[in-house]
C-alpha cells in the first residue's frame, strides 16, 4: 500500500526512508506526514541512529569476514 | 501520555500539536488575504516539521534563519496564488522545503568549485556531531557490532545486505530463500536486542 500523508509511518517505511532507498513516489507522502507529526519525527530520529549504527557495524563485520576469507 | 523525546543529537520535538484534518482551505484563505493570523497558524503547524527536515538534511548551522526564510517564501507564494488547490498544502510546503535544501546544497557546491580549497560545503552541512552525540554514536556502533557478531551467519548476512548493501527485502528473500516473515523477524529481533542492550547501558550509567 502506498504511504498516505494522513496516517502514521510504519516500521518498514521508516527504515527504508532512513536508508534513503525509497522512490520519490513513496517518499513524498512520508515527508508530508513528517511535516505535521511529532511522534513519527521522533521515530525517524531514533531509526536514523539505529540505521547509522547498523550500517557502520555491518561495514566493519563485512570487511572482517572478507579479510578472513583471503 | 508522555511527549515523545528526541534522541540525542536531534532537536526537541515536543508533542504539543495534533495535525489538523484537511481541508486546509481556511488557512490558505487567510494567507491569501494577508491576515496575520494565517502566518501564525502556518508557523504553529509547520515550524517543527520544517526545522526537523532542515536539521536532518543540512545540520544545525543557521537552521532558524533558514526556517524563517522558508516561511516567508511559502507565505509570499501562496499570496501570489501559486497554490491552486488548498488541500495540497502539505505537498506544497514539502516541495518548497526540498527546493530550498537543494538550492543551498547546490549553492555551496558552486561556491566550492569557484573557491577551490575552501571547505564551504562543510560549513553548510555542518552535521559534525557534538562530543555527546559522538560518544552515543560510538556506543551505538559497538552495540550493533556486538549484536551482529552474536548472530548466526545467515542472520548476519541478512542484516549486512539490508543495512550496508541496501538490498530490498524482495531481493534478500529471493537470494537467501527466506519468507517475508522470516526476514522481518530477523530484523525485528536484532532491533529489539539493540533496544534491550541500550536500556541496560543506560541503567548502568544511571546507577554508577
Amino acid at each position: 500500500m502506498a504511504p498516505q500523508p494522513d496516517r502514521h509511518i510504519d516500521e518498514a517505511e521508516v527504515e527504508r526512508y532512513s536508508l534513503s532507498v525509497l522512490p520519490e513516489k513513496e517518499a513524498a507522502p512520508i515527508e508530508e506526514h513528517l511535516l505535521v507529526c511529532d511522534s513519527c519525527r521522533v521515530r525517524l530520529a531514533e531509526t536514523d541512529l539505529y540505521v547509522e549504527a547498523m550500517r557502520r557495524a555491518a561495514g566493519l563485520v563485512a570487511s572482517s569476514v572478507e579479510a578472513a576469507k583471503r | 501520555m508522555h511527549a515523545p523525546q528526541s534522541p540525542p543529537g536531534y532537536p526537541d520535538v515536543p508533542s504539543s500539536f495534533s495535525p489538523p484534518d484537511p481541508p486546509w482551505s481556511d488557512l490558505v484563505d487567510k494567507l491569501r488575504s494577508g491576515d496575520p493570523s494565517g502566518m501564525e497558524d502556518l508557523y504553529r503547524i509547520f515550524h517543527k516539521g520544517i526545522r526537523f527536515q532542515l536539521f536532518r538534511s543540512l545540520g544545525p548551522q543557521d537552521v532558524d534563519d533558514r526556517v524563517h526564510d522558508i516561511f516567508l517564501t511559502i507565505a509570499q507564494s501562496i499570496r501570489k496564488g501559486e497554490l491552486r488547490e488548498p488541500d495540497r498544502l502539505t505537498g506544497y510546503v514539502r516541495t518548497i522545503v526540498r527546493r530550498q535544501i537543494a538550492m543551498l546544497i547546490n549553492g555551496a557546491i558552486q561556491t566550492r568549485r569557484t573557491y577551490t580549497g575552501l571547505d564551504t560545503l562543510g560549513a553548510l552541512s555542518d552535521r559534525r556531531p557534538n562530543p555527546e552525540h559522538s560518544a552515543i554514536a560510538h556506543e551505538n556502533f559497538e552495540l550493533a557490532a556486538r549484536i551482529l557478531n552474536s548472530l548466526s551467519r545467515r542472520d548476519r548476512d541478512v542484516l549486512i545486505r539490508f543495512y550496508l548493501r541496501e538490498q530490498s527485502s524482495g531481493q534478500i528473500c529471493l537470494e537467501m530463500k527466506l519468507t517475508e516473515t522470516q526476514f522481518r523477524l530477523i530484523k525485528s529481533r536484532a532491533k529489539a536486542r539493540f533496544g534491550e542492550l541500550g536500556r541496560t547501558r543506560l541503567a548502568r550509567r544511571t546507577i554508577s
